[in-house]
């Protein structure tokens, strides 16, 4: 807690969440409707976590649970109905989008490109947010989106066309794109959907090791049970607009609480890394 | 860059430094025209638009801006002043050796200020009013005529003589003019005029508003246009025309061999067949002179009351003076521009409207 | 990896003004009247020291009282024109987008077909009165502009796709009454549609023209401001905003800035075709997309295409003066198709 009293507190001191926490998700609530005599066509209901730098969050639950709701929440695209979001204190949805892009990176799925650009280029679209808005790339422009390609060892894609390229080296460019943005938060869209299994785990290994190494909160966002269990610290487990339950794999994978979530019948085991290893039963294997 | 792009752009620089060089090429300039050198003297005058124009005296050079205003630059004898012409001036045949500036609609300042132009003769529906304000941007003065029915033809030609300096020539012209009219209205007499449908385009089919000059041409011709229309070329149905029946269809054209094969196929169409002055082919056709508002066209005129009213037409033998008057007119008086004969004469050369 | 530097563009700009240049000179020399470079020198030196009472009254009048204010007309509703294109295909995320997609042109042609009818009705002088079809059609696409905003708008915000279909809703309402009108008053109408094909003769006061480059400077400048976020926005809406471009605002400068300038063109040389389509995609396939060299490239690209074609019009059937529309519409889908060709090979 932060020291000193309430009162005595600068009103324009960003306000201190828990403990060394940098993004706090406190009580966000959405709803959404098509017309606002309606009823809502879609709700959030109030939903709280929190997660430290170099944490790897996992937002996990099946189709129209409201996974891409609340990353947009915490992406400050939407503004939420009740509750806040804090990222080092500052709220999302209060911040510019150019300060709040100098803070948090999204990596969507695809990207489609109207005209044709390099990869270079692209990764260096992520330096838009920091200096002026009409500007010609410096030299640390060049240098950090260099480093961000090295990183997610697509070096060698540096001068290729963006639709010459693979879905997997297309991923790993959008994420140095994101990581050009030198964010404090790292947020992803279903990143393995289109990837083949080798693509998956590269991608993962790679967020992994970013997030250890530069410090990134990351939050991804997936329906993938395996994947969110070998690599999150943290899951949330949502269903039809509610947060189950939030904490580490271990006390998230529970097969009556799985079950129930995915509707499907399935098994949890200890996998060899240590983290659960869930297998999805089909009616032939249940018969046994 | 990619190396296409390199070279397009090398491609595009030794381009234009080729055509840089061969700008330098010397050019057969036209030679300057004169400029008079006397002080001008100025007349503010009110054109047919309403707009006050300062002409200069005396008007020694002038361009036209529309056939029926050479046509009649012509009749007043002041041809050898018209420097400029529009592309369509073609009557008389002399005309078409003039200076050509362009079109009607879209003619070339450029040649027109060559010429250095004492004024610029312009008609409300031939030209647009964007070549008289920028005629006005660049000084040079510009006289619009806008008659609508014979009465202000005359009007307007006597007018025009005045301001270009023949007065007498311009009374003669109109009183020419007044005479083959009058003759006309004396055969006319009382007869009932004939319904007509006078065809400016078949597809669509397109005829003259009551307020034109072609309108009240009909009507000096013992006829009455079926059309009552405000605008000036109004787009008619054909339903009504076969509703009204017109007694004749009236085509203007240079030729009338060039009407019948048009007239035979009208004749086919399904919409066409039921209005009777096609299928009993009740066809008149006279000279391209009708749509221009310049003298020849009285002898149009004339043409057309003789073709629809022949019985009013039977000669008289004539008295060997009046053969003789008509065979020799005078040296002084301006060529007879709108006697029958050199009318026909005339319309081996297609020309524009107005 | 090479990022763009500003030395880089103004030597790309360079190239281009000088091509400009030389386009310039063929057009003051060439025309109905032919002029000798040397008097075509000679004047022009008169002119930019101050001493135009000295020009001669042979060539002087023809080159600086006709060709230079149609020239500099030419420069800048080529500018104008190509700018707007470059513009809208990005607002719109559309390569096929021109600067008439969105209605301007119909407005600005209602708004001169309604000056022209009023104007006999009015007492107003000469010269107001060669100065009331620009400004109706100026006041016309004005108007269509901000109907256009408002009926594009979704949640407040102007949306792409919404904007897109008002603006083609609203244009071709706007052209069936201006057929309807033009089918009923054929007579005082007669040579609008020339106009409305597109021409450089309009003549025009001197403060004209200085209203036309300020404005062209001003909304050129606002759109140039905005040239790093468009290459941002044809990556998408939401990865644009998530990298930090306030999209809504720039939406709205855009739009009101490139219409403004397409408005400002029609004005006063009417729907010149084709120019504000095909000049981006040359100079996007010579320069590439990056919009901070594309949207300076393009104007000057527009400013040399018109005055060619305009060169053209008033040369291939001298003296007769074909429209520039005209010119460019036979030059520019050839041209178009060769460009797509070499595209997809």
């Amino acid at each position: 807690m932060s020291s000193g009293s309430a009162l005595a507190r600068n009103p324009f001191e960003p306000a201190r969440a828990g403990g060394d926490s940098r993004l706090s998700v406190e009580q966000v609530s959405y709803a959404y409707s098509a017309n606002p005599t309606q009823a809502p066509l879609f709700t959030l209901e109030a939903t709280s976590f929190q997660a430290k730098p170099g944490e790897i969050v996992a937002i996990l639950g099946p189709n129209a649970s409201g996974k891409s709701t609340l990353l947009n929440l915490i992406a400050g695209a939407l503004a939420p109905l009740s509750g806040r979001i804090l990222l080092d204190g500052f709220v999302t949805h209060s911040l510019t989008p150019k300060t709040r892009a100098q803070r948090i990176a999204v990596v969507q799925q695809e990207s489609r490109l109207l005209f044709p650009a390099r990869a270079w280029e692209f990764v260096l679209q992520g330096r838009h947010a920091h200096g002026r808005s009409l500007r010609f790339e410096s030299e640390d422009d060049v240098i950090i989106a260099k480093n961000a390609l090295a990183q997610v060892g697509a070096a060698d894609l540096s001068d290729r066309w963006m639709d010459e390229i693979s879905g997997g080296e297309k991923q790993r460019v959008i994420l140095a794109r994101a990581l050009a943005q030198q964010p404090l938060l790292l947020l992803l869209d279903e990143p393995t959907l289109h990837l083949d299994i080798a693509a998956q785990v590269g991608l993962l290994d790679a967020l992994r090791r970013l997030a250890a190494e530069n410090r990134y909160t990351v939050v991804v966002v997936t329906h993938e049970l395996n994947l969110a269990a070998e690599y999150a610290d943290q899951v949330v487990l949502m269903q039809r607009g509610r947060c189950l339950r939030v904490g580490p794999p271990a006390s998230i994978y529970q097969r009556e609480l799985l079950e129930q979530v995915f509707q499907t019948p399935l098994t949890v085991e200890l996998g060899a890394s240590g983290r659960p290893r869930v297998t999805v039963l089909s009616e032939r294997s249940s018969e046994l | 860059m990619t190396d296409f792009a390199r070279s397009l752009i090398r491609n595009t620089l030794c381009a234009a430094i080729a055509a840089l060089l061969l700008c330098s090429a010397p050019s057969h300039a036209q030679n300057a025209s004169p400029v008079s050198a006397a002080s001008p003297v100025f007349r503010e005058v009110t054109d047919e638009a309403g707009r006050t124009v300062r002409v200069p005296q005396p008007v020694n050079r002038i361009v036209s801006l529309a056939p029926s205003l050479t046509e009649t630059v012509y009749a007043l004898g002041l041809q050898d002043r018209l420097v400029g012409d529009t592309d369509y001036c073609d009557y008389p045949a002399d005309a078409q050796k003039k200076t050509k500036v362009g079109g009607g609609i879209s003619p070339s300042l450029e040649v027109i200020a060559a010429l250095h132009p004492d004024l610029v003769l312009v008609t409300k529906s031939f030209n647009r009013l964007e070549t008289v304000h920028s005629l006005d941007n660049l000084g040079i003065p510009s006289y619009a005529t806008d008659p609508h029915t014979l009465g202000e033809i005359i009007a307007s030609s006597k007018k025009l003589s005045e301001i270009l300096g023949a007065p007498e020539a311009g009374a003669s012209v109109a009183a020419d003019m007044q005479r083959h009219l009058a003759d006309l209205q004396k055969r006319l007499g009382d007869l009932p005029p004939k319904r007509v449908l006078f065809v400016v385009w078949t597809q669509p089919l397109i005829s003259v508003g009551k307020d034109t000059f072609i309108a009240d041409a009909l009507r000096h011709a013992g006829a009455v246009s079926i059309v009552d229309a405000e605008q000036a070329w109004p787009q008619v149905s054909l339903e009504e025309v076969a509703r009204l029946q017109p007694d004749f269809l009236i085509f203007s054209a240079s030729h009338s061999d060039a009407v019948s094969p048009a007239v035979e196929a009208l004749a086919e169409l399904p919409g066409w067949n039921i209005v009777e002055a096609v299928s009993n082919r009740r066809i008149a056709v006279i000279s391209e002179a009708v749509n221009r508002p310049a003298p020849r066209i009285v002898s149009a005129i004339e043409d057309l009351a003789r073709q629809l009213h022949p019985d009013a037409f039977v000669e008289k033998p004539e008295s060997g003076k009046e053969k003789l008057q008509r065979e020799n007119p005078s040296p002084n008086s301006p060529p007879s521009t709108f006697s029958r004969d050199a009318a026909q004469a005339q319309m081996t050369v297609p020309g524009g409207c107005a | 990896m090479k990022p763009l530097t500003l030395r880089h563009l103004l030597l790309q700009c360079s190239i281009l003004v000088i091509i400009l240049f030389v386009v310039v000179v063929v057009a003051l020399k060439f025309g109905a009247v032919p002029v000798s470079l040397y008097a075509l020198g000679r004047d022009l030196l008169r002119v930019v020291f101050g001493q135009s009472s000295q020009i001669s009254s042979d060539y002087g009048l023809i080159i600086v009282n006709i060709r230079l204010p149609r020239i500099l007309l030419g420069m800048i509703v080529g500018a104008s024109l190509s700018v707007a294109g470059t513009s809208f295909q990005a607002l719109l995320r559309n390569p096929l987008a021109d600067p008439y997609v969105l209605g301007v042109s119909s407005g600005a042609s209602l708004g001169a077909i309604l000056a022209l009818i009023v104007e006999p009705h009015l007492s107003i002088s000469p010269l107001f009165a060669a100065l009331l079809t620009p400004l109706g059609a100026f006041l016309g696409a004005a108007a269509t502009i901000t109907a256009v905003y408002f009926l594009g708008r979704r949640e407040g915000q102007i949306d792409s796709t919404t904007l897109l279909l008002a603006g083609v809703i609203t244009g071709s309402f706007l052209s069936a009454i201006i057929l309807f009108l033009m089918s009923t008053l054929t007579g005082s109408l007669r040579g609008l549609s020339f106009w409305m094909m597109g021409e450089l003769s309009t003549p025009l006061q001197k403060s004209v023209y200085w209203f036309l480059g300020v404005g062209f400077l001003f909304a050129a400048g606002a759109i140039y401001t905005t040239a790093s976020d468009l290459n941002l926005l044809l990556a998408g809406e939401k990865e644009a905003m998530h990298l930090g471009v306030d999209v809504p605002r720039v939406r709205l400068v855009v739009y009101v800035a490139a219409s403004f300038l397409t408005g400002l063109a029609v004005s006063v040389s009417g729907a010149v075709g084709y120019v504000g389509l095909i000049v981006p995609h040359v100079m996007r396939f010579i320069f590439g997309s990056d919009h901070r060299t594309l949207l300076p490239t393009a104007a000057i690209g527009g400013a040399i295409a018109v005055i060619m074609a305009d060169t053209l019009a008033r040369t291939v059937v001298a003296p007769t003066e074909v429209p520039v529309g005209a010119v460019t519409a036979v030059i520019g889908a050839p041209l178009f198709i060769y460009l797509l060709r070499r595209r997809l090979t």
